[in-house]
């Protein structure tokens, strides 16, 4: 049971993943996702060899869809993962194998491509998609958070009778650095989407004064002094 | 504000890092480390291209002590810099800035630093490595989290007058492969060790388990049934 939605901006070419899940800790599964390479993601019953792999494949200049079938005569349990790709120009594969439980299925719109399984139905694709495309004129990270909390909206993991918790959730963004710009997690959470959401909108707050203060150090003014600015903005606000 | 131990198992060569800061998020600057190569961090004012030159130039094959003067020569602010070293086999090279605030400093051995600055006082470090080195035989990650706990029960951030809260945290280890072991995080939290240290036993429950299902898919056991007997064996 897990929703995820690898999208990129073509505005900027940056490239990112959201994803929630039941399972604990999903964040710490998500090496797939490599600035000016692609992002590569396993899930269902993930071979963890297949993230890493691809993203040296692609770097290498494969395509998806040919990174895609060197993954199937690799691995003999192909039919139960469910895979997404997509590389540095937005070329796209996915794969949802026979063997994932509950529904599963994936589905592609513009930039992006939503893949899931133990889902409640297609209806949790379509509402990643549209929660994607709500304001593609916003950073890459608030697009991959609308299309969580879109996914959740629709009903999410689960069965017609019983809803699945999100009880884990991340958000990676990479641009241009080998490092991402965006990375917030929640790892053990009743409502981790909701939680994700809170954890991202505060990062936000503090992103460029992380980043300026270890460009410039001898212009960067202490922490403490900084969120004691962010306080009374919001008392003003 | 941070606080941070590198460890290294000497017996598995399993590499890893525990780290807990005031600064929200911490883990996105923590991916620090791999496999068989070494694991490093650079914190303070942290320069972020840091970690993965470092990995880099350790994959390359130079020594700890190499790498840190490479990371010297590289940057011109590098007096404001914090940056522990540790390669493939448990060479150990520490600097902490004159331009880091509040007390700062390091320790610093065989398989291990441990590292901070806006900490209550030396003893802050010292108590972390004790942590880390206390049980040698357990695994890494337990180490490392023992290490962080000690940071914190020792007074961790802050001054004598003020204690400063850890906000975030993170635990990861790398064992053979190209992914991590553990890669654990708390972004935004009001006492993120204490929370580090309940994600560590929930996951823990369900290492194992999330490891084997999708080794081994056929047939594998849904979540929930698993749950079950989690809740059996709890009961």
């Amino acid at each position: 049971m897990t929703f995820s939605l690898i999208g990129r901006c073509a505005r900027t070419g940056r490239l990112g993943l959201g994803i929630t899940t039941f399972s604990l800790a999903v964040g710490g599964r998500c090496e797939g996702v490599a600035a000016n390479v692609g992002v590569c993601k396993t899930q269902a019953f993930p071979n963890r060899t297949n993230d890493p792999l691809g993203i040296k494949l692609m770097a290498e200049g494969y395509v998806p869809a040919k990174v895609m079938a060197m993954f199937a005569a690799n691995d003999s349990e192909h039919d139960y993962r469910q895979i997404a790709i997509m590389d540095r120009e937005g070329r796209i594969a996915a794969h949802t194998g026979g063997g994932c439980r509950g529904w599963a299925g994936h589905k592609e719109g513009a930039d992006c491509v939503a893949f899931g399984n133990g889902l409640v139905g297609p209806q949790v694709l379509d509402g990643m998609i549209q929660g994607f495309m709500t304001r593609p004129e916003d950073a890459l990270e608030y697009r991959l958070m609308r299309a969580i909390e879109g996914g959740r909206d629709a009903g999410g993991q689960g069965t017609a009778d019983e809803h699945r918790p999100e009880r884990s959730a991340a958000i990676k963004v990479v641009d241009r650095l080998d490092y991402p710009e965006v990375d917030v997690r929640v790892d053990v959470h009743p409502t981790a989407v909701a939680e994700l959401r809170r954890v991202l909108e505060e990062f936000k707050l503090y992103e460029a004064f992380y980043r300026g203060r270890g460009k410039d150090p001898s212009k960067a003014i202490p922490q403490d002094e900084f969120a004691k600015q962010l306080e009374a903005k919001r008392r003003r606000a | 504000m941070t606080y941070t131990i590198l460890g290294r198992c000497a017996k598995t060569g399993r590499l890893g890092i525990g780290i807990a800061t005031f600064s929200i998020t911490v883990g996105r600057y923590a991916h620090c480390a791999k496999a068989m190569t070494g694991v490093t961090i650079s914190q303070a004012f942290a320069n972020e291209n840091n970690n993965q030159r470092a990995l880099r130039l350790l994959a390359e094959g130079f020594s700890a002590d190499a790498v840190l003067a490479q990371l010297q020569a590289n940057d011109e602010f590098f007096t404001y810099r914090q940056i522990g070293v540790i390669d493939r086999t448990g060479r150990a090279a520490a600097y902490t800035g004159p331009g880091t605030r509040g007390w700062s400093g390091h320790v610093a051995g065989e398989n291990h630093i441990a590292t901070g600055n806006g900490l209550v006082g030396q003893h802050v470090v010292e108590a972390i490595a004790q942590g880390f080195l206390a049980e040698p035989d357990a695994d890494l990650e337990h180490r490392l989290l023992m290490g962080i706990e000690a940071g914190r029960d020792a007074g961790g951030q802050g001054t004598r007058e003020v204690h400063k809260a850890e906000r975030s945290s993170a635990l990861l280890v790398y064992s053979r492969n190209a992914y991590p072991d553990i890669d654990l995080r708390v972004d935004l939290h009001e006492t993120a060790v204490e929370e580090l240290r309940r994600v560590w036993i929930e996951y823990k429950k369900y290492e194992a388990y999330y490891r084997q299902r999708g080794e081994h898919p056929r047939g594998a056991m849904s979540q929930e049934v698993f749950m079950a007997t989690l809740q059996a064996a709890d009961g």
